[in-house]
């Protein structure tokens, strides 16, 4: 079904693609292969067609805004945003050439590259606040709960969006460094807006949730731990736009281009009540959901020890199946 | 036929070597796809189709790692999946059967029921999934009544059939000779619906490995659709490989005991048939 999707996505991407080349150039050539060619793009006029696989999350509204205002355009991009189903399908997409670049979190790609993908990170995709307190994720209990603290955790079951996953990592972390046994917390992998009701029903004792549920969550009485991913490092990178070594390697100069365009949506989203406004763009919260919620922070500068960091975590809960996580391999 | 002329050696002779010929030719389809998966696969460097011999490997490496066998990452989740599968399949089979024998046997039961049976039988199970979860949470007790209520029509459906299928001849002569409800429903309607039953059984035992999959795969903490789904988020191709094996293996294990039940269970009716070709 999905692969069924995907490809009907991509054969939509191909026939807009050669729509789009075959009405900017005078004389249309058509490339065979899906690599754009740099030279031609800014100069003639003429835009690199470029596919970028994102999840509709607040995490990627400073790519919307450039792509909405044409700050891609002006670099010589024309960007295609396609919407995945999920983070882990993101990555087979990229890897084979159906889409140039993707956004996934860190510690994702980490487990994506011991598997034998070739990946770099080109751009930090969004950083944490700098306080716990006030990060747009929070772990959350239901009123009433007698868990006040990591160290309660220990033995509990935990609701996160995908297992073995950041989320995973900073509660183990937290549990750990709170004294109690980080293996004894039992994760259930959950579809964030099913949450809430396996929280009230009981099904879970706690759950790590991220805007715009996060919000949503402290409107219906949840009880924020203040356990988010801002508690490993203030201004944690969380998570990055990727692209496979060999893309990367041929096309620097739409890796360049890229790179620049997302620099300036980062400036742009930097104005808060833009980024907000940007939400509209891809997501149909609620003006008053959009306007309440806690924003990521959107910095161009890649931070290296957030990556370290990340690798560190699951290679010690052991998500990689023993096997080495190679920061270093996944930095530019 | 010729059996009682030839010597004794020589049939136990036949039967074995019969037997093993069986097994033999049993084994050789399998024996040449993994041959073929193994050397076509042997010099892949593409992470989502990993070597067989990186597949096989995961065995000793992450089912099968640590010094405890019951403990080790297989017995728990495997032991956890087959049970699930036997407790939903077992109350499968009971509420189907009974249910079963009810409608087909009672005419006005039936007319009654058969508009809602459709219904449900028209709705696919997995979909039910977040519905069930409302009710059922998300652990056993959804896990389980995901695997019963997708296998539950079949072996009910072919119940009922096999109940009203039943010769009416030998319903009234049953009648005739004075038989009370309980003998009759143990001697004349389950004998007589149960190769119908056994096939709705068959088709239910591979439906319920289904539901299991789908079951754990949500809200994935334990079990073998759990482990597959976490292979899956964590880009561990070969492990989610091997993961498919195992699904393969139990799925094989589950039908070879039906079917061995089953040839026990239908003795008389492969007998029964025989006589009636050879009576015709």
């Amino acid at each position: 079904m999905r692969h069924a999707k995907s490809i009907a996505v991509a054969a939509a991407a191909a026939a807009l693609t050669f729509t789009l080349t075959a009405c900017g150039s005078e004389a249309p050539v058509l490339e065979p292969s899906a690599s754009p060619s740099p030279e031609a793009a800014g100069a003639e006029g003429e835009l690199t067609p470029i596919t970028v696989g994102v999840l509709p999350i607040i995490d990627v509204a400073p790519l919307y805004l450039g792509v909405e205002e044409g700050v891609f355009e002006a670099h010589g991009l024309e960007v295609e945003i396609v919407k995945a189903e999920s983070g882990p399908a993101i990555v087979p997409a990229v890897a084979s050439g159906e889409y140039e670049f993707g956004f996934s979190n860190v510690t994702s790609l980490l487990l994506a590259q011991a598997g034998g993908e070739e990946l770099q990170i080109v751009a930090p995709g969004n950083y944490t606040t700098e306080d716990p307190a006030a990060d747009f994720g929070n772990t959350v209990v239901p009123a009433g709960s007698a868990i006040a603290g990591a160290a309660d955790l220990a033995g509990k079951k935990v609701a996160v969006n995908a297992p073995k996953s950041l989320l995973q990592a900073t509660i183990m972390s937290e549990v750990e460094k709170a004294g109690g046994d980080p293996e004894s917390v039992t994760f259930v992998p959950m579809p964030f807006g099913d949450m809430p009701a396996a929280l009230a029903g009981g099904d879970v004792d706690a759950a790590m949730v991220m805007e715009p549920f996060l919000t949503l969550s402290k409107e219906q009485g949840a009880t924020p731990l203040d356990i988010s991913f801002a508690s490993n490092q203030a201004e944690l990178l969380v998570a990055g736009y990727f692209a496979t070594d060999e893309y990367a390697a041929e096309n620097p100069e739409v890796v360049e281009a890229f790179i620049a365009a997302l620099t300036e949506s980062f400036e742009l989203a930097s104005d808060e009540a833009t980024a907000r406004e940007a939400l509209g763009l891809y997501t149909t919260l609620e003006p008053a959901v959009r306007d309440a919620i806690t924003l990521p922070v959107w910095k161009a500068e890649l931070d290296d020890t957030s990556v370290e960091l990340q690798a560190e975590l699951a290679q010690k809960f052991n998500f990689s199946e023993g096997a080495e996580l190679d920061a270093a391999g996944l930095l530019p | 036929m010729s059996a009682p002329s030839t010597p004794a050696p020589a049939r136990v002779l036949a039967a074995t070597g019969g037997g093993l010929w069986r097994i033999v030719l049993a084994l050789l389809l399998p024996a040449v796809l993994v041959t073929v998966w193994w050397f076509a696969s042997a010099d892949s460097t593409d992470p989502q189709v990993p070597p067989l011999a990186t597949v096989l490997d995961k065995f000793p490496t992450v089912w099968f790692a640590g010094d405890d066998l019951g403990s080790s990452l297989f017995v728990e989740t495997v032991g956890q999946s087959v049970s699930r599968v036997l407790i939903g399949y077992a109350i499968a089979m009971v509420i189907g059967i009974v249910l079963g024998v009810l409608i087909g046997t009672f005419r006005p039961l039936r007319d009654f029921c058969e508009p809602v049976l459709e219904f449900f039988r028209a709705i696919p199970p997995p979909i039910l999934t977040p519905i069930l979860m409302l009710f059922m949470g998300i652990d056993h007790a959804l896990k389980i009544s995901l695997i019963v209520v997708g296998a539950l029509w079949p072996i009910l459906l072919n119940t009922i059939e096999g109940v009203r299928g039943i010769d009416p001849v030998l319903k009234d002569t049953a009648r005739a000779y004075g038989l009370g409800p309980v003998r009759r429903l143990f001697s004349l309607t389950l004998p007589g619906a149960s190769p119908q039953i056994y096939t709705g059984g068959r088709q239910a035992l591979s439906i319920a490995l289904i539901m299991m999959v789908i079951g754990e795969m949500f809200a994935a903490f334990d079990g073998i659709g759990s482990a597959i789904a976490q292979f899956q988020a964590t880009f561990s191709t070969a492990s989610m490989w091997s993961a498919v094996l195992i699904l393969g293996c139990i799925g094989s294990v589950l039908a070879l005991i039906f079917g061995a039940v089953e040839r026990v269970g239908l003795t008389w009716y492969r007998g029964y048939l025989r006589s009636q070709r050879g009576g015709a």
